[in-house]
């Protein structure tokens, strides 16, 4: 499973790495995890701000922090 | 050479002194915690829904003018989005609003404009943006329409969601822009002074002596110095530092005793700060003003609509973007507010009023340019701007720098160009000089 999370850099998207990392630790998921920096290959995604978080080539969501219960779900549905 | 350098390191401290003032606190306090609301508590979908392909343009741009105000918060967010609305919704045009009111209607810029410098450039700052933004969008949109025509093609759902902004955020919103405009808004109502109560404190003489000595005022050079009134709400501001650290860093996973402790301390800091403290004497007047009054009335009915409507998680949320925004931007403001004061110490004063004193063409541009230069981060540009205009600095010239400056900076202009190309940034760089020069221009023509 790779996990991307969308972002410049900034606190948010530290903490939605943070957080996505603590679910798939939580569902015991081996994932790799890809940050995405820059601009041009952040939009080819269909977002509309960043942070974003991608599970395996899906945009699961953007412009916010989703709780770990969501990420889990997504998780989950991934597998 | 020592005397230098103590005079210098006066105007640095005088300058962030009179910046921890009860007047900036009153304004920079709640303005974070607003900034903090609007990445929370506004769905992006009430927005987007606006600029969408198939919007009308006098939907599109104005939605992209609010959505400037309303989204751009922060920088991480204005890009993606300025590349969303130019490749997948309403194109290029509302695209370069959005991009040019961002960060000039940035709240924590306007509202801290307003009481550092006036009203009066804060209010022409948020106008003339949006119809300069409007114009630019507009200018762009048409200059490169061929291209549009041939871009638009695909369709998305990306602008299809819509949103609407629930109530109780309006609700909540409302009530902390109440706080920051009785906070700053300088009328009599506020200003009256209801109750006084004078204490016998023969220390508070002995402090302020001491204060005027260390940092003296320079009305001149406008370095208010510090009282005893600013002294105590510096030592309160460390106080809030320090709980916030443990109150704040995870407040959106829980809430723990410092983070009441927090908020308690920021409640009772803005009261202060309403209040009037003067030394008379061997006596410290405790006067209660009409500010004091609504701002309590005010925090009393923040602190029951949070409690009744808002889940902790919500509110959790709210408060780490707030601590988030403050630590982002607050350690460089200091620093640049400290350094804009040992600067207007070495720039002679003459220096200044010759190149920028009077309202001209040249002036004007010359503001620009130096805002397009020189890279200040977030809100230093105020403190700079106060520094030019304590130095003789014409408004005119002023407001063109503080439009300027927030716009162009090396770093958004190769963001800009790797989305839209080398050839309209280029466009959209000179129109954005040449219309900031000319809203200083006008606008020192007007006010003179």
């Amino acid at each position: 499973m790779i996990i991307k999370i969308l972002g410049g850099g900034c606190p948010r998207c530290e903490k939605l790495e943070q957080v996505a990392r603590l679910a798939a630790a939580e569902a015991g998921i081996e994932a790799e995890f890809i940050k995405v920096k820059k601009m041009n290959e952040i939009m080819q995604y269909e977002i509309l701000e960043t942070p974003a978080l991608v599970i395996d080539e899906q945009v699961k969501s953007f412009g916010r922090i989703p709780a770990k219960e969501e990420i889990l779900g997504w998780l989950e549905d991934a597998k | 050479m020592i005397d230098t350098i103590i005079n210098l390191l006066q105007h640095g401290l005088g300058s962030l002194a009179s910046y921890l003032a009860a007047h900036v606190l009153l304004c920079l306090l709640p303005a974070f915690f607003i900034a903090g609301a609007l990445v929370t508590m506004i769905p992006k979908a009430a927005i987007t829904r606006y600029l969408g392909k198939n919007a009308p343009k006098w939907i599109s741009y104005p939605a992209a003018a609010l959505g400037g105000f309303v989204l751009a918060v922060c920088s991480c967010t204005i890009m993606p989005l300025f590349a969303s609305i130019h490749k997948k919704g309403a194109g290029i045009g509302p695209a370069i609003t959005f991009l040019f009111v961002g960060p000039a209607v940035n709240i924590l810029a306007i509202s801290f404009t307003g009481v550092q410098i006036g009203m009066d450039i804060a209010l022409a700052r948020v106008l003339l943006s949006i119809f300069f933004g409007i114009l630019i969008g507009l200018l762009i949109a048409w200059i490169f329409k061929k291209d549009e025509a041939e871009r638009q093609k695909g369709n998305n759902q990306l602008f299809a969601h819509k949103a609407a902004i629930p109530g109780k955020n309006t609700l909540f919103f409302v009530l902390l822009l109440a706080i920051l405009i009785t906070g700053t808004l300088q009328i009599n109502l506020f200003q009256s002074e209801l109750v006084t109560v004078p204490i016998q404190a023969p220390w508070a003489n002995r402090v302020q002596v001491l204060l005027s000595r260390w940092i003296p005022s320079n009305p001149d050079l406008g370095i208010e110095g510090v009282s005893v009134h600013g002294l105590i709400l510096i030592g309160l501001l460390v106080l809030i530092g320090a709980s916030a650290v443990k109150g704040l860093s995870t407040v959106d996973e829980s809430f723990n005793n410092w983070t009441y402790l927090t908020l308690i301390l920021i409640t009772i800091t803005l009261l202060i700060a309403s209040i009037k403290l003067p030394v008379i004497g061997n006596q410290i007047a405790i006067i209660l003003t009409g500010r004091f009054l609504t701002e309590t009335i005010l925090m009393i009915a923040l602190w029951i609509i949070a409690k009744q409507l808002f889940s902790e998680s919500d509110l959790g949320s709210w408060l780490w973007e707030t601590w988030r925004f403050v630590k982002q931007i607050l350690p460089l403001l200091l620093a640049g507010v400290f350094a804009a004061g040992v600067v207007r110490g070495l720039i002679p004063a003459n220096w200044i009023e010759s190149i920028a004193g009077k309202n001209t063409l040249m002036a004007n541009l010359i503001g620009v340019l130096f805002g397009v230069f020189m890279y200040f981060p977030t809100l230093v540009e105020v403190p700079i701007a106060q520094t030019f205009l304590s130095l003789g600095m014409h408004r005119g010239p002023l407001l063109a720098y503080l439009l300027a400056d927030p716009e162009l900076s090396i770093q958004s202009i190769l963001i800009t160009s790797s989305v839209i190309g080398k050839k309209k940034t280029f466009v959209y760089v000179i129109l954005v000089t040449i219309f900031t020069t000319l809203a200083g221009l006008i606008f020192g023509y007007f006010i003179t």
